[in-house]
């Protein structure tokens, strides 16, 4: 089995606020992040294992002044590299040292199509040094997504988001339901959307898609907890994703440290290629052995691969238990009952 | 897309070699796994070279009914180019 995506959380500092971030609440646990030449070192033994994408994040990798020399070195040897980025540093000096690196893609996310509302959601006034971000990068021979996290704050204004994508003239849009996972589980109540938001986001979304054919390509990613069956997180686990974080521990899905009853290894101390083929936190999960009933018998096990671990564990304390989104799961109505019951709660910012 | 068109790959879309011969499209946060005639395909892909042009060097190459590649070919061709991957 080989891996095909590595995601390098190069450093989980950052100077958005957002409350619907995945990272970890324990932001300062990560703070001894690895130094450039480890970094290398995972990179060149990633692409020796197969991996054909490099995906550099955060937190904000654009923090890390070694950036460049990171997607050099991946591109060299061979991988595909993309940069997910807030963009809020993104100039035109470090732009044109990456393209020179060999960077392939850039995501940039925005936290609403306007300034007052973006605000409101990252915590400080950045709207319009993410605009500059995005047109300096449209102007250039890299490829652009632009990424925008829905969730009950913003869902409504779905159309004012594809208007603005399309007033920049972006060719790939992906408007992403929050998953609730580190910062994001924290807010879940006041984050889920309400069921009406999400309908009418998806007619928007089937409109727009329809309008802007062949012009515009829009991943609406659902959110989890609406639909009847589980995503297939990682397109199952220990299967074509691994995660390093900021300080070196290697994890099948960027939101694994929350199972803690889960032991992961470090980039420190174990080879990468050891820790994909034999570790136990790579091995737990990976196939169907694991796998209790309903998802045993589950003519979808090998679709769903039983959905998410790390939201098994956050709803039901238990990793190996059925996702709780699955409405096939006996825990369910945890599911239910989160999404029915969001009330309006205060927002936490995310900090360190 | 239409047969006498040019394509070529959009901003941050590459072929991959494979050390096993196998050939993938990497795109944006994803990678497509191509059977020997789609790779032989796209590696023609240069922005001179007609879809028609194309699909004939296909055949010649794969001894596959014309009609039959025109289909398959014209089908990965229009998906390329309705997600952005091929102008």
């Amino acid at each position: 089995m080989r891996p095909l995506s590595l995601l390098c959380e190069l450093t989980y500092r950052c100077n958005l606020q957002c409350p619907y971030c995945y990272n970890p609440l324990a932001l300062q646990a990560y703070r001894d992040e690895l130094p450039t030449a480890q970094w290398i070192a995972v990179l060149e033994e990633a692409a020796g294992l197969g991996v054909v994408q490099a995906h550099f994040s955060g937190g904000e990798p654009t923090l890390r002044r070694d950036l460049d020399a990171l997607v050099g070195a991946a591109s060299r040897s061979g991988l595909y590299t993309n940069l997910i980025t807030q963009g809020t540093f993104l100039d035109d000096a470090l732009l044109d040292e990456l393209i020179a690196n060999g960077l392939d893609h850039v995501q940039i996310s925005i936290q609403a199509p306007e300034a007052k509302l973006a605000e409101r959601i990252a915590g400080t006034d950045v709207h319009e040094k993410k605009l500059d971000a995005l047109r300096r990068v449209s102007r250039r021979p890299v490829a652009l997504t632009l990424n925008c996290v829905l969730h009950r704050l913003n869902h409504d204004t779905i159309e004012e988001v594809i208007a603005f994508a399309e007033g920049l003239q972006i060719t790939r849009l992906e408007l992403a339901n929050v998953q609730f996972y580190g910062w994001a589980y924290r807010n879940r109540a006041a984050l889920m959307p309400t069921l009406g938001q999400v309908r009418r986001g998806e007619e928007v979304v089937a409109a727009a898609r329809e309008r802007l054919r062949g012009a515009m390509e829009i991943i609406y990613v659902l959110p989890d907890y609406f639909g009847e069956f589980p995503k297939p997180c990682m397109n199952g686990w220990g299967t074509q994703f691994m995660t390093v974080t900021p300080n070196g521990y290697v994890l099948p899905c960027p939101a694994a440290a929350a199972i803690r009853d889960l032991k992961f290894e470090n980039v420190r101390d174990r080879a990468l290629g050891e820790i994909w083929h034999h570790s136990e936190s790579f091995s737990r999960y990976r196939g169907t052995h694991w796998m209790p009933e309903p998802c045993r018998s589950c003519e979808r096990r090998e679709i769903d691969w039983g959905g998410c671990r790390c939201q098994a564990f956050l709803l039901t304390g238990d990793a190996a238990a059925t996702d709780p989104a699955c409405s096939l799961s006996a825990d369910h109505h945890i599911v239910t009952s989160l999404r029915e019951g969001a009330e309006e709660t205060e927002l936490v910012a995310r900090r360190a | 897309m239409n047969l006498t068109a040019t394509p070529r790959f959009g901003k941050g879309v590459k072929l991959r070699h494979d050390a096993d011969g196998s050939m993938m499209l990497l795109v944006p946060e994803g990678a497509l796994v191509l059977n020997p005639p789609a790779a032989a395909a796209l590696e023609l892909i240069d922005g001179r070279r007609t879809l028609e042009e194309i699909i004939a060097a296909v055949v010649e190459r794969f001894d596959v009914a014309p009609q039959c590649a025109q289909d398959d070919l014209g089908d990965l061709f229009d998906r390329l180019s309705q997600r952005g991957f091929l102008t």
